[in-house]
C-alpha cells in the first residue's frame, strides 16, 4: 500500500513554480473580479433589455385601446369609415362572437380526442404510441399557417364547404390537439403508479382504473393544457386567416364566413382610415387581456396542483 | 415485458391473460375508444402532411426549380419564385435569432443565478405573459408603434453613417417596414422560447460543479463561463434550433412589418417577405395555380420547421442524458 | 484484504504546535433559522482535524462557512469570528475569491468539470486564477497528480474525458484539481462517502501523506475513518432545538479514548447516532 503514495519532495523548481502562481494569481485577480462584476451587469442589463418590449406594448394597448372599449364597442356591427363619417368604425360584435364560435367548435373537437390520445400515449409503449409521440410533438412547433393550409386544401376546396366558421373551427382543433395531448399524456404519467396498483390490486378492471381513479388524479394536469391550447387558439390569426372568409355579420352557425378579433386586427391594422387603426387597439387590448387571463388561470392552476402534492 | 417496468393500464389487461383461458381479449370498449381517438389522430396528422403535399404536386411537377430559384411573383398567371422568401426568412429569422439568443442568454443567466428568489416566479410569469400575447399584436404594435419610430428616428441615423447606408441600404420606404424591422419584432417574439428552454438547461447544472469552480477561487462570472455554459452547451444548441424554428414559422407578424415586397433583397431597411408571411399575403387573393405554388410555399416552409425541430429536440434530449450521467 | 490499523495520535492540545484557522463562537443560520452554532476551536496546522457527528449535526454546514461558500446561498448568515492565519475571513481585507485559493475543497460526491479533460480539470483552478503560461500549468498539473497519487494511471491519458476515470480515480482527480493552487488548508466533505472500501483506503492513506503539506479538515460520518486519519476531532450534536452545536473539541485520541462529556462517549461507542 505504501508504494501507492508517491508524495513528491519539493523539487528544486517546486518553489519557483508556486511562487510565479501566487505572483500570476495576485496580479490578475483585480482584473478578474472586475470583469465577473461587468458580466453581471451586463446580463442584469439584459434582462432589462428583455422587459422593455412587454412595457412599451402594454403601456400603448391600455394608452390607445381603453378610449376605444364602450358598450357600442362590444354590441355593434362594424361599418366602414366614409368621407362623410371618418369615424364611423362600428363595433366588432361579430369578431367577438366569430371567435367564440371558432373556439367552441374547435374545442369540441379538440379536447376530448386530445385528452383519450394522451391517454393512450401514457397508457401504452405500442409503437403506433411512440410515433405518435413524436409527432405531436413536431405538430406542436409546426408553423399555424400549415393548419391553414391544411383547413383551406381539405374543408374549403375539397370537401367544398366553402369559408365558413367550421373551417376556421378544424384549424385551430388541429392547432390545440397536440398541445392538449402532450400535456394530457404527461399529467397522466404523473399519477403517482401506487394509485393504480392500489386500484388493480383491488380487481378492478383497467377502464374503471383509468376512468375513475387516473383521470380525477390527472384532471389539474389535463385542464391546465386545455386552458393553454384554448389561450393559444383564441389568439391565432394565420390558420382561420385562409378559411373564415371575414363575415360582417353576427352569425353563429357552422357554415357561414366569420370574423375574429385577430382576423380584425391582421385586416384593420393597415386600414387608411386613422379612426379604423385606432380601434385596433381596442381590439387587441381585449384580445391580450383575455389571453393574459386564460394563461395565468392555467399557471395558478398549475401551482396549485404542485402545492397540493407537496 | 420483463424489461418495461412500468406497465401501462392497457398492457395490464393483456398481460394478466392466462394460457389455457378464453383467447377472446379481454379488450374493453375503453381500449377500442383509446386506440380509434389515437387512429384518427394518426388520420388527422397524415392528411395534414398529405394534403399540403398533395395540394402543391402540380406546381413541383410543372415548375420545381422556379420555386425554389426563381427570383419574381408574378400574379395571377406566374412564375413562382420563391427565392426572396426563401431568402427573407433566413435573414429576418437568423438576426431575429441573434438578437434573441444575446439578450435571452444574458436574462436566464441574471433569473438562474442573479435574481433573488422572490422575484423569480414574478420574471418567469412576465416571460410566460411575453409568449402568450398573440403574434397579431405584436405585428400590430410593429406596424403602428416602432415603424414610424424607425422610420423617423433609427433608419435616418443609420444612414448618417455611410458603412451602415451601405449595408442597410437608403431607407426610402414610406411607412418604416422593413426587413430589419421584422427581424426585430421577430427577434422579441421568440425572446421567450429562447429563455424558457435555456433557462431551464442552465437552472439543471449540478450545484457542486458550480461549488467546485467557486472553491478553486473562480469568480461567478468564470464560474457561468467555464462550467455552467459548456455544461449546458448542447441544451442551449436545442434552445436556439426551437427559436429559429418559431422565427421562421412565424406569419402574421411578419406579414405587417416586412413590407410584403417579393424582391430579393440583401440591404435590411428595405421591405421583403418571408415564406410563412408571403403565404397569408398573397392567399386571399390567389387562384388555380397560385394556390398550388403557395401550398408548395408550404410544403417549404413544413420541411424547415421539421428539421429545425427534430434536431432541436434530439438536442436537448442528449442533454438531459448527459446531465442524468453526471 | 489488508488489515485497517486503527492508529491514533498521541499529543495534547498545548502540543499542537501553529495554528492554521481559528473559529470563533461561530454560527451559521439561513433565514433566521440557526443551522449550527457554538463552535469555538484552533485547527491545528498539518494536522487532519475531523469534524464528526450525527446527521443533522451541522457538519457540512460548518465546513462550508470556512471558505464562505454559504455566500450564495440566500438567506445564509455566518456569525462569529473565521480567522485564516490570524486574517477574519468574513471581515478583513481578503477577497473571496483569493480566500478560495488558501482554503481548498473537495465534496462529497466526486465532481469533476464533465467537460473538461483530465489535465484540464487539473488545472482549471490555475486557469481561473489567470495562469495561462502551458509550462507553469504543465509542471503543476504533473505535481498535483502525483501528490493525489493518480500520475501514474493517467499521465497517459491526460486528453481524456475526466469522466472516463473511475469513482475512487475521479475523487482523486478532485483532490488534485484543489492541491493544484497549492491551498493552505484542505476542506473536504464526507470524501469517501460514494466510494467503495478500497478507494475509500486509498483516499485515506493519501490523506496521512497529505498533511506534511496541507491542513486537512474533514467532514465524516464514519467514526472508524475518523479515528484512523484524524490528529484532532470536533463532536458536534443536534441540540433541543434542532441546531447543532459543537459538544467537544480535543485530541483525536481523547475524544475517543477518554471524552469529557458523556455524550461524546455515547456516541463514539455507538450508542446513538
Amino acid at each position: 500500500m505504501s508504494n501507492l503514495i508517491d508524495l513528491e519532495e519539493p523539487k528544486d523548481t517546486g518553489h519557483d513554480m508556486r511562487a510565479e502562481i501566487r505572483r500570476t494569481s495576485e496580479r490578475v485577480r483585480a482584473r478578474r473580479v472586475a470583469t465577473s462584476r461587468i458580466m453581471v451587469v451586463l446580463c442584469s442589463v439584459a434582462l432589462l433589455v428583455a422587459a422593455v418590449p412587454l412595457v412599451l406594448l402594454m403601456y400603448q394597448l391600455f394608452k390607445q385601446g381603453l378610449g376605444q372599449i364602450n358598450w357600442k364597442f362590444f354590441t355593434t356591427l362594424p361599418t366602414t369609415p366614409t368621407l362623410i363619417d371618418p369615424t364611423g368604425t362600428g363595433g366588432i360584435s361579430n369578431d367577438i362572437i366569430g371567435t367564440i364560435a371558432l373556439t367552441v367548435y374547435a374545442s369540441i373537437v379538440a379536447i376530448p380526442l386530445g385528452v383519450l390520445v394522451g391517454v393512450y400515449l401514457a397508457e401504452t409503449d405500442s409503437k403506433l404510441a411512440t410515433t405518435l409521440r413524436v409527432v405531436s410533438q413536431t405538430m406542436a412547433g409546426a408553423p399555424s399557417i400549415l393548419m391553414g393550409l391544411f383547413a383551406f386544401s381539405l374543408i374549403v376546396h375539397d370537401l367544398n364547404v366553402g369559408f365558413s366558421s367550421i373551417a376556421g373551427a378544424f384549424a385551430l382543433a388541429v392547432l390545440m390537439l397536440p398541445v392538449i395531448i402532450i400535456s394530457t399524456e404527461i399529467a397522466v404519467r404523473n399519477v403517482p403508479l401506487t394509485l393504480r396498483e392500489a386500484g388493480l390490486a383491488l380487481g378492478a378492471k383497467s377502464h374503471k382504473v383509468s376512468l375513475g381513479i387516473v383521470l380525477p388524479s390527472a384532471l389539474t394536469g389535463i385542464v391546465t393544457g386545455v386552458i393553454l391550447a384554448i389561450s393559444r387558439a383564441v389568439g391565432e390569426t394565420a390558420p382561420v386567416l385562409l378559411v373564415i372568409g371575414g363575415g360582417y355579420t353576427n352569425s353563429w352557425k357552422p357554415f357561414d364566413p366569420v370574423s375574429s378579433m385577430p382576423l380584425a386586427i391582421f385586416e384593420n391594422a393597415k386600414s387608411e382610415w386613422p379612426s379604423q387603426r385606432a380601434q385596433v387597439w381596442g381590439i387587441a387590448l381585449v384580445l391580450v387581456i383575455f389571453v393574459f387571463i386564460l394563461s395565468l388561470t392555467a399557471r395558478i392552476w398549475a401551482s396549485r396542483k404542485q402545492q397540493v402534492r407537496n | 415485458m420483463s424489461e418495461t417496468p412500468v406497465v401501462g393500464l392497457l398492457e395490464y389487461d393483456e398481460m394478466v391473460e392466462e394460457p389455457g383461458s378464453s383467447t377472446i381479449s379481454r379488450r374493453t370498449w375503453y381500449h377500442y375508444v383509446l386506440i380509434v381517438a389515437a387512429l384518427l389522430f394518426a388520420a388527422i396528422s397524415l392528411g395534414f402532411v398529405g394534403t399540403i403535399f398533395w395540394s402543391s404536386w402540380p406546381e413541383w411537377i410543372h415548375h420545381g426549380t422556379t420555386l425554389l430559384t426563381g427570383k419574381g411573383w408574378t400574379s395571377p398567371d406566374g412564375p413562382f419564385g420563391g427565392l426572396p422568401m426563401i431568402l427573407g426568412t433566413l435573414e429576418t429569422s437568423l438576426i431575429a435569432l441573434v438578437i434573441a439568443v444575446i439578450i435571452g442568454l444574458g436574462t436566464s443567466i441574471s433569473i438562474v443565478f442573479f435574481i433573488p428568489r422572490q422575484f423569480r416566479t414574478i420574471v418567469a410569469t412576465l416571460v410566460e405573459l411575453l409568449a402568450a400575447i398573440p403574434s397579431v399584436v405584436y405585428g400590430l404594435w410593429g406596424l403602428l408603434v416602432i415603424a414610424p419610430w424607425m422610420q423617423t428616428t433609427v433608419n435616418p441615423w443609420l444612414n448618417s453613417w455611410p458603412f451602415a447606408k451601405a449595408i442597410f441600404g437608403n431607407s426610402g420606404q414610406e411607412f418604416g417596414t422593413s426587413l430589419l424591422l421584422a427581424s426585430i419584432v421577430l427577434g422579441i417574439m421568440i425572446l421567450p422560447t429562447f429563455v424558457a428552454i435555456s433557462r431551464e438547461v442552465i437552472a439543471v447544472v449540478p450545484q457542486d460543479l458550480m461549488e467546485a469552480s467557486l472553491s478553486l477561487g473562480a469568480t461567478r462570472w468564470q464560474m457561468i463561463r467555464e462550467v455552467v455554459l459548456p455544461t449546458a452547451k448542447i441544451g442551449l444548441f436545442g434552445a436556439t434550433f426551437l427559436a429559429l424554428a418559431r422565427a421562421t414559422g412565424e406569419t402574421v407578424a411578419v406579414a405587417l412589418v416586412a413590407g410584403s415586397v417579393a424582391n430579393v433583397q440583401f440591404h435590411l431597411l428595405y421591405p421583403g417577405t418571408s415564406i410563412a408571411a408571403w403565404i397569408a399575403t398573397e392567399f386571399g387573393e390567389a387562384q388555380g395555380n397560385e394556390i398550388s405554388a403557395l401550398m408548395a410555399l408550404g410544403v417549404l416552409l413544413m420541411l424547415l420547421n421539421v428539421c429545425l425541430a427534430l434536431i432541436s429536440r434530439s438536442l436537448v434530449t442528449r442533454q438531459r442524458r448527459a446531465l442524468a450521467r453526471v | 484484504m489488508t488489515e485497517i490499523k486503527t492508529e491514533v495520535q498521541s499529543s495534547s492540545p498545548a502540543e499542537r504546535g501553529p495554528i492554521a484557522m481559528q473559529l470563533h463562537d461561530v454560527a451559521v443560520s439561513f433565514h433566521g433559522r440557526v443551522a449550527v452554532r457554538d463552535c469555538t476551536f484552533d485547527v491545528a496546522k498539518n494536522r487532519v482535524t475531523s469534524l464528526i457527528g450525527p446527521s443533522g449535526s451541522g457538519k457540512t454546514t460548518l465546513l462550508r462557512a470556512l471558505n464562505r461558500l454559504h455566500d450564495l446561498t440566500p438567506g445564509a448568515k455566518v456569525s462569529g469570528k473565521i480567522t485564516l492565519e490570524g486574517t477574519d475571513i468574513y471581515r478583513g481585507n481578503l477577497t473571496v475569491t483569493e480566500l478560495r485559493t488558501r482554503v481548498g475543497m473537495v465534496f462529497q460526491r466526486p465532481n469533476p468539470f464533465p467537460t473538461m479533460s483530465i489535465y484540464d480539470n487539473v488545472v482549471s483552478g490555475l486557469r481561473f486564477n489567470g495562469v495561462k503560461k502551458k509550462s507553469l500549468l504543465d509542471e503543476s498539473a504533473e505535481a498535483s497528480l502525483r501528490s493525489a497519487a493518480l500520475w501514474d494511471s493517467v499521465s497517459s491519458r491526460l486528453k481524456v474525458a475526466a469522466s472516463n476515470l473511475s469513482g475512487g480515480e475521479q475523487q482523486r482527480l478532485c483532490i488534485a484539481r484543489a492541491l493544484a493552487l497549492d491551498p493552505e488548508v484542505l476542506l473536504m466533505d464526507e470524501p469517501t462517502s460514494a466510494l467503495d472500501p478500497i478507494a475509500t483506503l486509498h483516499i485515506e492513506e493519501l490523506m496521512k501523506d497529505l498533511k506534511s503539506r496541507v491542513t486537512v479538515i474533514i467532514v465524516t460520518h464514519n467514526m472508524q475513518q475518523a479515528a484512523r486519519i484524524s490528529d484532532d476531532c470536533a463532536f458536534l450534536l443536534m441540540g433541543e432545538d434542532r441546531a447543532g452545536e459543537l459538544i467537544e473539541f480535543d485530541t483525536t485520541e481523547k475524544i475517543f479514548n477518554n471524552p469529557d462529556d458523556s455524550r461524546t462517549l455515547d456516541y463514539t461507542l455507538g450508542r446513538f447516532g
